[in-house]
């Protein structure tokens, strides 16, 4: 039997929902079954976790379960011993007022790089990680940037007289998508023509000359 | 008078004094290949513990992925690992086409085969270079980097860039190779082998090399699986996973070549694989050149390849369909697609999430160097610092691909 339908059979015997789309397997597993998942995985012969993927579905048209999901994709690595190059997602949903999950690092110690970008970019915590901190963004930003709701922080594009193209402005007339939150600093967001007459009003208000 | 010259002697300490000391190489180091710092704690010159720290170069590419059309993300793609840049333009295209179910003609196939392997061999060859100039000898670099030039020249050929090639698109090619690119590869490709001999020549026999390299940094297969280290450092270790022959992926089924592999898993088995997988990347282009034929370079399929330039004075609906195109982009169904693929340091894959617009919802990249760069810690304790240096060259990191 391949490694896959261990797999599945699990899943079976368990009830958990399993998905497959376009050559790729989904298993969905409950957050407090996590660790015993993974145990039983890397029993199965799934010993190499190469993937670990957040995403935000607030905005997405279809319904999910959760605002997150997080995605450890199992694999049985072909080439050495038995493996035979099954793999798969196991699919986590994580609730946005209890972003915790278990953490694959006791079994998989490659998901440590993985899981900490997925905490710095989704604010999602793994408990059981050994070192979870930020990563890749600075230590003194702010929110987590994946998150559907973290703004872009564009600038617009300025003409000589006065006009100016928001780029958020721009794709919600392409898309029909609301433009969301842009412009991190108001000033940028009026242009900067505007942005520079507010400049002046207020060094002018100071009596300076500028 | 003489004055007295004589300086008293200090005291004699009544016991040495040793410490911990706490390195810090970085993030502007030559021998860091980017902006990686690591933060080193050493006794004397045995590494005690190490810490890398990564995201100085730190881009955003995701989240900008996701603010624009799946056609301008080409844009981005080769920014991320701009050694090997062609695997990511590849590795995307791949996802995408499965998201909208394109099919690839055969020679547009046949052309991203040949050009991925080329940029393999064009980033191996700095690999040895610069690894090899890590540990002192300069001579390589100089003579790996003539060839490298004449794979870039190719390049700047074909798609009109070096490096950032922005050439692949979804179904197909931006546009056919020029007549005059086959005659030239050839001529490259019947000098190369011997050239990669050469490099071999250069420091395989040589006893420096060897006692610099011979049992340092080995990393165990178990270990290397479990850490998630992938690429040319993995099979090393003697495991024998290669994307291209596990999960064959955008034709490399129909070609002929081995996976080479290692046998103890340390610097001096990394740093030889790579020049094995050059010969084997020159054996792939071999029989793709050979297998290229004349035909369509994309898939004809109106919803998301542009429609040939001469259409668009002559039909209503080619003009149309190219306006939205360039304007709009197209639209994927909803769904999530993923292809791995396997770039020139490893596994590297896309997570692309379509919500039916125009932009994707979610693209991740899992680059290989992210992921291999935490064996670095377990492959370098309890060596010397000089080994660190050449452990970390023969992980092959590339910081534009580590912080994305």
């Amino acid at each position: 039997m391949a490694r896959i339908d261990t797999a599945k059979a699990y899943a079976a015997e368990r009830g958990y929902a399993v998905t497959e789309a376009r050559g790729t397997t989904w298993i969905d597993v409950p957050r407090d079954e996590l660790t015993e998942f993974f145990t039983a995985m890397q029993e199965a012969g799934f010993n190499y976790l190469p993937n670990v993927v957040g995403i935000d579905y607030s905005e997405y048209p279809e319904e999910r379960p959760e605002r997150f999901a997080v995605l450890f994709e199992l694999v049985s690595i072909k080439g050495w011993k038995d493996g035979d190059g099954s793999r798969f997602f196991a699919r986590v949903w994580v609730p946005e007022r209890d972003p915790v999950l278990p953490s694959a690092t006791p079994l998989y110690a490659g998901a440590g790089f993985l899981e900490r970008e997925v905490y710095d970019m989704f604010g999602i915590r793994f408990e059981g990680h050994p070192d979870l901190r930020k990563i890749l963004t600075p230590e003194d930003l702010e929110g987590h940037p994946l998150r559907k709701d973290y703004p872009l922080g564009e600038t617009p594009t300025i003409f000589h007289d006065g006009r100016y193209i928001d780029p958020a402005q721009f794709r919600a007339g392409i898309t029909g998508k609301d433009p969301g939150l842009t412009g991190r600093k108001g000033g940028a967001r009026k242009g900067y023509a505007e942005y520079f007459d507010d400049v002046r009003r207020a060094a002018a208000a100071d009596g300076e000359d500028v | 008078m003489k004055p007295n010259t004589d300086v008293p002697l200090p005291e004699e300490p009544k016991e040495l004094r040793s410490e911990l000391m706490v390195l810090n190489v970085g993030p502007q180091h030559p021998s860091t290949h980017g902006v990686l710092r690591v933060v080193v704690t050493m006794a004397g010159e045995e590494i005690i513990d190490l810490e890398p720290h990564i995201g100085y170069l730190h881009s955003g590419f995701e989240k900008t992925m996701e603010n624009r059309t799946y056609t301008q993300n080409f844009t981005f793609t080769p920014r991320m690992d701009y050694v090997h840049s062609f695997a990511h333009d590849m590795a995307y295209a791949l996802a995408v086409e499965k998201l909208v179910g394109a099919q690839v003609p055969e020679r547009a196939e046949t052309i991203r085969i040949i050009l991925n392997e080329l940029s393999r061999i064009a980033s191996h060859l700095l690999f040895v270079a610069s690894g090899l100039l890590d540990l002192g000898a300069m001579t390589p670099f100089f003579y790996a980097f003539r060839e490298r030039e004449a794979i870039l020249d190719l390049f700047e050929w074909v798609t009109g860039q070096r490096f950032h090639h922005n050439y692949v698109r979804v179904g197909g090619l931006k546009e056919d190779v020029p007549e005059e690119f086959v005659p030239e590869l050839k001529k490259f490709l019947a000098g190369f082998l011997a050239k990669v001999d050469d490099y071999q020549g250069m420091f395989d026999g040589s006893p420096i090399f060897n006692s610099r390299a011979r049992d340092v940094g080995v990393i165990p297969p178990e270990v290397a699986i479990n850490l998630g280290l992938t690429g040319g450092s993995l099979r090393a270790s003697g495991v024998n996973y290669d994307v291209r022959k596990a999960h064959p992926y955008g034709g490399y089924e129909k070609y002929d070549f081995d996976v080479p592999l290692g046998t103890r898993g340390d610097t001096y088995d990394r740093m030889v694989i790579r020049l094995e997988e050059m010969r084997q990347s020159h054996r792939i282009i071999s029989q793709a050149v050979e297998r290229l034929e004349p035909g369509p370079i994309r898939d004809p399929n109106p919803h998301f390849s542009l429609p040939p330039r001469n259409m668009l004075g002559r039909s209503m609906e080619a003009l149309i369909f190219h306006f939205k195109l360039v304007t709009e982009g197209f639209h994927p169904p909803l769904g999530e697609a993923y292809v791995p693929t396997e770039s020139a340091r490893g596994e590297l894959s896309y997570y692309v999430v379509s919500d039916g617009g125009s932009l994707p919802y979610r693209v991740k990249i899992r680059t290989p160097e992210f992921v291999n760069i935490q064996s670095l810690r377990y492959a370098a304790k309890g060596h010397q610092f000089a080994d660190f240096i050449a452990i970390l060259a023969t992980l092959d990191p590339v910081l534009g691909g580590i912080d994305r």
